[in-house]
């Protein structure tokens, strides 16, 4: 078994998330903010917001990349360590969301993983979590997903709006 | 004010200005371009305050690039907008800068967006990425809205930067935001803000094929993930208010309600990140757990937790029936017994007074000089709130008191959001306990082309205001000015000559949302200070 591999198996519990907003509206970040705080409370599962991609196992990626953003975002992503995990959050982190094809936007995490191969960037494992914002329980059941702790109920298909 | 309205409209004309339009609420002048400052002078000493203006592409009406600046006489309850043409060879205006400080951003976003020249002034690229290219003007007609010029390689910065590496993107931040302190020992000297990470070029797609009237309220939503009812609403009156639609007094009634619990769930959101800021996370905590129960009971009133998606032409989609009504009279009265708990114990807290008392301070004439709104102009003694001056909706069935402070400071500014959530509750209750019957949407409208219209919401954090101009099938122009445009220059003056540690906290107490701003803005400044550090804010 590879060293990665390995690492990707040891990520189970207690995993430090970065929040990483490449310019979104705010609703999915206090969406976050409200998974993090006493409701819904995901610190009982070790799960706890760090200050620096280096120190996180999961990015938690809002926005839909805005033009200005992408350095940084691209940034932030290569500060982390691999096994690099990305839980891309939101309409806009899926795929842009309502300004997909905005002058000013990249338009998703597929066009972002596209600039992350062509700049030497690997991700390792992505997990999409649709909804305009997203809901804290889906935000939770996300992360799951990614550790593998729960099996995935739905199916995977691939969309991809014309470029015309 | 001893001026009435009639009285200021005449002395534009007898300066030159042509009046346009006559509105109930608002009046058109056109100017010279090159005497605009003039106007603004007199308009400012008549007790105007600055609203915003917009640069038009008006080539394909009157072949000329056209520039509004709109100021609000509060005190009448009614606009002033001022109209200035260039001709597209010789695309500048009249700088107003001299006058009216406020006016510096937005001066700047029209010569970025719609490449007209503001004359008289320092300029610089502002709302741009640096490698955007030259002489690309997004705004103008002839730019195709998804239009994308090829990014440059990525600058490895990090060997240039010696400060603390954390900016834009910080821990407790939802929101990528920079600022750049200069201090001299532990004092700051002056404040840079660098934002312009958020613009996603709302305002473009709105008049691009994509959209359509009834669909851009959707997107006005999502603005901001806070206040994005505000902006829908905003964006609405403008166009109803426009097209002379006729909105049923329920559906305005069901739209100041959803406001107001849009209101209570970001006062509460910002005094947990207050709270956070002075190292109290206790009293974080406590704030953002009963604040769930204002989410939850937007997701049962509207059937979101936020971005309720609501609003239509003409009213809205969703009725309030008898169960909503316990529902909410329920929460609104567990709501105000665990919020006096909470800011019973907040506020008796040694430090969080020490702190929040004395620091920040934003003098009324500063206030008034750069135009600040909302919580940030009434904790400085500033009498705005635009429920009181413009009352719209249904706002002008409820009593409810403006609380205002005069200190200025951090403490200040946390009062008055404490006392606006207290009325909040009440204007709830009575909105619904004088909730009218009737239908909640109009059946059929129609949207004449070419019309103006200036409409202005209080959000949580101050005046939002929206500018449309009609066009076939989609606004032909809108412009969105968020509150937090208008109060982050007042930061400056907030700051300079406090100590480093208070920044965080005074950053904050304006409230900032820059996903509404920053669709457009950076603000930059002098150069060569002595040393420069950069800090974060949470929330």
């Amino acid at each position: 078994m590879s060293n990665l591999a390995k690492a990707l198996k040891a990520i189970r519990k207690s995993i430090w998330v970065y929040h990483l907003n490449s310019g979104s509206c705010n609703a999915c970040d206090i969406e976050v903010l409200d998974a993090l705080t006493p409701y819904f409370d995901v610190e009982r599962f070790g799960v706890k917001l760090v200050g620096s991609p280096r120190h996180a196992d999961v990015i938690l990626l809002t926005g839909p990349i805005t033009r200005e953003s992408l350095p940084k975002v691209v940034r932030a992503i290569r500060a982390m360590p691999r096994p690099r995990l990305i839980l891309a959050l939101g309409s806009c982190g899926v795929g842009g969301g309502i300004w997909w094809d905005s002058y000013s936007t990249t338009g998703g995490f597929k066009k972002l993983e596209d600039i992350l191969r062509e700049n030497g960037v690997e991700i390792d494992r992505v997990v999409y979590v649709p909804g305009c914002p997203v809901r804290p329980e889906a935000i939770i059941y996300g992360i799951l997903l990614l550790l593998g702790a729960v099996e995935q109920k739905s199916k995977r298909v691939e969309v991809y709006a014309s470029e015309s | 004010m001893s001026k009435t309205f009639d009285d200021i409209v005449k002395q534009l004309v007898d300066m030159g200005g042509v009046v346009e339009e006559l509105k109930a609420s608002e009046v058109y002048v056109r100017v010279p371009r090159d005497r605009l400052r003039n106007f603004a002078r007199f308009l400012y000493e008549s007790g105007a305050y600055f609203k915003t203006c917009v640069g038009v592409d008006e080539r394909q009406l009157n072949n000329m690039f056209a520039v509004y600046y709109i100021f609000g006489l509060d005190e009448l309850g009614k606009d002033v907008v001022l109209r200035a043409l260039a001709p597209e060879d010789d695309a500048w205006v009249d700088s107003i800068t001299s006058e009216v400080p406020a006016a510096d951003w937005c001066e700047l976003e029209f010569r970025d967006l719609v490449g007209i020249e503001p004359r008289n002034r320092l300029v610089r690229r502002l709302v741009l990425p640096e490698d955007w290219p030259d002489g690309v003007y997004p705004l103008r007609k002839e730019f195709k809205y998804d239009m994308r010029p090829p990014v440059g390689a990525f600058r490895e910065e990090l060997a240039e930067e010696t400060g603390i590496p954390v900016g834009p993107y910080h821990p407790a931040l939802h929101e990528p935001e920079y600022f750049e302190l200069y201090v001299e020992g532990e004092k700051i000297v002056d404040v840079a803000y660098r934002g312009f990470h958020v613009h996603r070029g709302i305002e473009k797609l709105a008049e691009s094929p994509r959209f359509t009237y009834k669909q851009v309220p959707f997107l006005a939503e999502r603005i901001c993930g806070i206040c994005g009812f505000v902006h829908s609403t905003c964006y609405l009156m403008a166009l109803e208010k426009a097209a002379g639609i006729e909105v049923p007094e329920r559906a305005e009634f069901i739209r100041s309600i959803v406001l107001e619990v849009e209101r209570l769930h970001s006062h509460l959101l910002w005094l947990g990140v207050a709270a956070h800021l002075l190292g109290y996370d206790a009293g974080f905590m406590h704030a953002w757990r009963i604040r769930e129960r204002v989410m939850v009971l937007a997701e049962y009133l509207t059937g979101s937790r936020k971005t309720y998606g609501i609003n239509i032409i003409g009213g809205v989609r969703k009725d309030i029936d008898l169960d909503k009504i316990d529902k909410t009279m329920r929460t609104m009265a567990s709501l105000k017994e665990e919020f006096s708990k909470l800011t019973e114990v907040m506020l008796s807290v040694p430090q969080v007074k020490s702190r929040a008392s004395g620091t920040g301070i934003l003098s009324k004439s500063e206030a008034r000089a750069l135009s600040v709104v909302g919580p940030v102009a009434r904790a400085s003694g500033l009498y705005r709130d635009i429920r009181k001056d413009y009352p719209y909706l249904a706002y002008k069935r409820v009593s409810f008191k403006v609380p205002l402070y005069t200190e200025g400071d951090n403490l200040a500014r946390l009062l008055v959001r404490v006392d606006e959530v207290y009325e909040s509750i009440e204007i709830i209750k009575q909105l619904i306990d004088a909730l009218p019957g009737g239908s909640i949407s109009v059946e059929e409208y129609e949207i004449p082309v070419g019309r103006k219209a200036v409409a202005a919401i209080e959000a949580p954090r101050g005046e939002d205001v929206h500018f449309i101009i009609t066009g076939v099938g989609r606004p032909y122009r809108w412009r969105v000015r968020a509150p937090t445009y208008q109060n982050i220059p007042a930061l400056r003056a907030m700051l300079r000559g406090t100590p480093l540690a208070d920044a965080p906290l005074t950053i904050a107490s304006i409230d900032p949302c820059f996903s509404c701003t920053d669709r457009v803005v950076v603000y930059d400044m002098r150069s060569g200070r002595r040393s420069s550090i950069r800090i974060t804010r949470g929330g």
